[in-house]
């Protein structure tokens, strides 16, 4: 033949190829015709051309009818199917440990992996029910500056008018009050024709047409009607059957904290609001036609949130520079009457911004707004976390797989020697994989069941495993098959890569590569547990720091009685009088302001009086509070006097050590300032620095004025006895406020409820970092069984040479201790990055010192040594005459 | 007419299945088809159409003798059945019928 002398053929993978693709029954004739075409090319093109056309040919092959079929060749072959399941499960019963240690370490995985996934899935939920989504929107204001920008959400009162009257693209603007301002928040409410009063939460004002922009779905009343006369409001659905069973509630009155001007009539009840709405609540409170409050405030304050509906086709980006220049144009004059100031910076900097509903909850932009938002902190170790345990958790079968597949490797040589095929053998691995997966996940949806609660309560919130939807069973049924399949091919490639003839003649076939790889991997698996470890440890310390960090005021012992406003002030004073005859009661001071989160907020700007006109405004917290507040809370005075009640009247001011630093005041006291409505105020006193918000910032300016009564009331207790201090104070309101059962607040309590996110951050770590450890270690003993296995006739060796039971254990525990210390050396810089950026945003945080580092280290090589020595210690001890024997 | 028709290749496959009677084997009829049609087609083509006609009953097949150009593989050698040429007289009938209507319509076609 021409072509073969001159050494003409063609390409070889292609021909290779062919045979690869082609059903083995036409191969030989295919093959022959495709040679013989090769050959007849080769006559009248170049050889280059002859070979290019061979493989155009063999692509031009991918065709149905002549390719293998994959997996259904043999399709009635079921019997082998058949015999691969049940030699799969005897040997998952000869091993039971190693079983049960794969599917343990399997299902935690997919727990996991479960239960962040609904995690994810119900965060990405969030406000995705309007029919109008991409119409529905916030704004808020921007501020750009040095190419930074900042959002936040409260805005001018009048500013809806405007926006009507000039904006045309925008459909309808709905102002609410989601803080605490009038009856916003909680109060006191009842039937007007009833007399108990029931505390309740979530009461919010908004207007009319809020109900038209986010979509409220009204189930009586109508949506043109509802909120537009004054004094009325909608009420949820749940609250409607709570206070009204099997009554219409249209029409009926309800009355807040006692009060006849607070008489709201029910034009409107509405569905609860979603668990994935970013807003919440049961009542909302009419704006409509306010005259005091909410609803009344000009272009002084922001007081308030604003959704906007825009027209169909209306540009975003559009409407926001018409309402910017908008802005420039009608409103800046009205701010300047009002007398605020920094006008010019505010039309070079700010502007208004858009946000789409969806994004409110998650806080793309990161809007200051007050409101719950998805920790995304939470989420993104959530998720790191579900990777690395995961990874861990298929590095772990990889490993016990490989290392359970010495003891198999006589049974993959004889099956060799009596004629399995390579891909036979890959199949009864992966086989056994597959089940062993599925088995996993059975069991893992078993777990997320059981922890489903758990995790609800670390999340708050209420997830449920959709059994009912199409798609879950089958779902998790294709995802652990490929998992089986992805967890499985490499130890079933290792396996079948074994010679028959060094297996069955027991030489170890130990590959240096793949001893490299499982230490890699054994490496990382510590690694990532240290990683974890520490993380825990910091986290765990810097809670504990904020809650025993000393705040300049004392929360211990102090109890907050709350919903007094439905008592008139000569009332309460006798009350509180009545309350500080008890034994049990040190102190007791009347504000509404308290050094936690969820008490009452306001603020103003203030100016030395003198300087008015020179200097920006200060903005600090401004609190109302009566004489024996500073003695309740166990404040320090640190100069000047604390409020008398007959020498003060409103003009006495209070401020922190802060305030005096900003306004620049060396001698504070009798200072004259001047806040933002033009009231003038003396400062009397100075007190000492106390951290009044969360201490992940720096103590602000801080101004308290002088008010006798409030509606809370904060006691000191004098005695550690609580429960029955409680007792008397419940006396001694039943006397005086029969209708209205005692409700109150521990000041610590609040106090730790402030950091909630970063304890329930904490708990997730610990949980995960035991996990981590876990795996870890299942990996960890299942590479200490394969290397010590492989290396018993070398210690049966030493030991009858002379070798005692301390050095064969040194011996063989020395390596293991070796990789954890690897890893450690490589997890300890990465863990220090990682706390460094969670904690660089708090103002007041811990030290990372060696120690936490120290420990951490010493935790994984504890517990790896102990890992290990349950191997160690049964290949020192063992009579070396049972291993040497088998020669 | 029902179900089992052939495709316009497979007609062409199977005539030249027919003419090149002992010699009716992959590389051969795909020569002889390239030759007549005037355009390079792919090997896969041809076979595709055997393989489809052997299924569906209008050829059978048996092993021909090997060749050192074919590397030593043997040659599969086609045979058409009488299903085959009822098909292909089907075929013809359905055309000559379409042509004489349109001859009609227009004389100058024919």
């Amino acid at each position: 033949m021409p072509h073969q002398d001159q050494g003409q053929y063609p390409p070889s993978w292609a021909v290779r190829l062919l045979r690869f693709i082609l059903k083995h029954e036409f191969s030989e004739e295919v093959e022959g015709d495709m040679e013989e075409r090769f050959v007849d090319n080769l006559a009248d093109f170049s050889y280059g051309k002859a070979r290019w056309l061979y493989i155009r040919d063999v692509v031009g092959m991918l065709r149905p009818v002549l390719l293998k079929r994959l997996f259904s060749q043999n399709k009635t072959n079921y019997g082998m199917w058949k015999n691969n399941i049940k030699v799969a499960w005897r040997q998952m019963r000869k091993h039971r440990v190693f079983t049960t240690i794969k599917l343990g370490g399997f299902s935690v995985g997919i727990a996991a992996c479960l239960l962040i996934a609904l995690y994810a899935q119900h965060q990405l939920t969030y406000d995705q029910h309007y029919a109008d989504q991409d119409r529905i929107f916030r704004l808020v204001n921007q501020w750009s500056e040095n190419g930074e920008t900042g959002y936040w959400a409260n805005v001018h009162g009048p500013l809806k008018e405007v926006l009507e009257d000039n904006i045309p693209d925008m459909e309808s603007v709905a102002r609410v009050v989601l803080w605490p301002w009038g009856d916003g928040g909680e109060n006191q409410i009842r039937r007007v024709e009833e007399d108990f009063n029931h505390y309740e939460e979530g009461f919010f004002y908004a207007d009319p047409e809020l109900l038209e922009v986010l979509e409220v779905p009204l189930l009586s009343g109508s949506v043109s009607t509802a909120l537009r006369s004054p004094n009325t409001m909608v009420i949820s659905r749940s609250k409607a059957d709570q206070y009204f069973p099997n009554e219409d509630p249209i029409g009926k009155q309800m009355r807040l904290n006692d009060n006849p001007e607070t008489t709201y009539t029910i034009d409107g009840v509405m569905e609860d609001f979603p668990d994935n709405s970013h807003l919440q609540g049961d009542f909302i409170l009419t704006l409509a036609e306010r005259k005091w409050g909410p609803g009344t405030t000009g272009w002084c304050c922001t007081n308030y949130h604003m959704y906007v509906k825009l027209r169909p086709l209306a540009d975003k980006r559009i409407v926001e520079q018409a309402t910017g220049a908008m802005r420039n144009s009608l409103i800046i004059d009205k701010l300047r009457n009002a007398g605020q100031s920094g006008l010019e910076e505010m039309q070079q900097y700010q502007s208004y911004y858009l946000q789409p509903v969806a994004n409110i909850y998650k806080d793309l932009e990161e809007v200051g707004d007050g409101l719950p938002h998805g920790s995304l902190e939470l989420t993104r170790l959530f998720i790191v976390i579900a990777i690395i345990i995961v990874v861990l958790a298929c590095v772990n079968f990889i490993q016990l797989s490989t290392a359970s597949s010495l003891q198999r490797a006589r049974e993959v040589g004889l099956r060799k020697v009596v004629g399995s095929s390579n891909t036979g053998l890959m199949m009864q691995f992966l086989t056994e994989a597959c089940l062993l997966s599925i088995g996993a996940t059975t069991t893992g949806l078993v777990l997320t069941l059981l922890a489903l609660p758990f995790f609800n309560d670390l999340t708050q919130l209420t997830l449920v495993l959709p059994w009912a939807t199409w798609w879950f069973l089958p779902t998790m049924g294709l995802g652990a098959i490929a998992i089986g399949l992805l967890a499985g091919i490499y130890p079933a490639y290792h396996l079948t890569r074994y010679r028959p003839v060094d297996v069955l003649k027991s030489r170890s076939s130990g590959r240096t590569e793949a001893t490299a790889m499982r230490n890699g991997l054994v490496v990382f698996q510590f690694a990532a547990t240290v990683v974890l470890i520490i993380s825990a440890i910091v986290v765990h310390r810097q809670f504990e720091f904020f809650m025993n960090v000393s705040l300049g005021y004392d929360k211990e012992q102090v109890i907050n009685i709350v919903g007094l406003e439905t008592m008139d002030k000569s009332r309460r004073l006798s009350f509180k009088e009545e309350l500080l005859k008890l034994s049990a009661v040190r102190d007791a001071s009347f504000s509404n302001f308290l050094p936690v989160e969820d008490a009452a907020v306001q603020n103003r700007s203030f100016w030395v009086t003198s300087r008015r006109q020179i200097d920006n405004g200060v903005e600090a917290a401004h609190w109302t509070v009566d004489e024996d507040y500073i003695k309740t809370m166990g404040m320090k005075m640190v100069s000047g006097r604390e409020f008398d009640k007959g020498m003060d009247n409103g003009d006495a001011i209070i401020i922190n050590q802060r305030m005096a630093d900003v306004l620049r005041l060396d001698e504070p006291i009798g200072t004259q300032l001047t806040d933002m409505f033009d009231e003038k105020s003396r400062v009397i006193g100075v007190v000492q620095d106390f951290n009044f918000e969360s201490l992940e910032w720096e103590v602000r300016p801080l101004v308290m004025v002088f008010g006798p009564t409030a509606a809370t009331l904060s006691v000191k207790l004098a005695t550690e006895d609580v429960s029955a201090s409680i007792a008397m104070i419940s006396a001694v309101w039943d006397q005086f406020n029969g209708r209205q059962s005692l409700r109150m607040h521990f000041m610590d309590q609040r106090f730790a409820a402030m950091y909630d996110s970063i304890s329930r951050m904490r708990t997730v770590l610990m949980i995960f970092a035991f996990l981590s450890v876990l795996i870890a270690c299942l990996g960890l003993f299942a590479l200490s069984v394969f290397m010590i296995e492989q290396r018993a006739k070398e210690m049966s060796v030493r030991k009858v040479l002379g070798a005692g039971v301390v050095k064969i254990f040194a011996l063989l525990t020395f390596d293991f201790v070796k990789l954890v210390f690897i890893a450690i050396v490589i997890a300890l810089p990465a863990a220090q990055l990682v706390m460094e950026e969670l904690l660089h945003d708090f103002a007041y945080r811990i030290d990372l010192d060696w120690l936490i580092f120290f420990i951490g280290g010493l935790i994984a090589v504890l517990i790896a040594f102990v890992t290990i020595s349950v191997e160690s210690l049964k290949a020192a001890t063992a009579n070396p005459i049972q291993r040497l024997r088998s020669e | 007419m029902k179900k089992n028709r052939l495709g316009e290749f497979q007609e062409l496959v199977l005539m030249t299945v027919i003419i090149l009677q002992d010699e009716a084997y992959g590389n051969e009829i795909l020569r002889n088809l390239e030759e007549r049609l005037q355009e390079r087609l792919s090997m896969g083509a041809i076979q595709a159409a055997l393989k489809r006609m052997e299924e569906k009953g209008f050829l059978t097949s048996v092993w021909g003798e090997a060749s050192q150009k074919r590397g030593g593989k043997r040659k599969r050698i086609y045979q058409a059945t009488p299903e085959a040429m009822n098909a292909l007289q089907e075929m013809k009938d359905i055309r000559s019928d379409l042509w004489q209507a349109m001859v009609l319509l227009n004389p100058n076609i024919g």
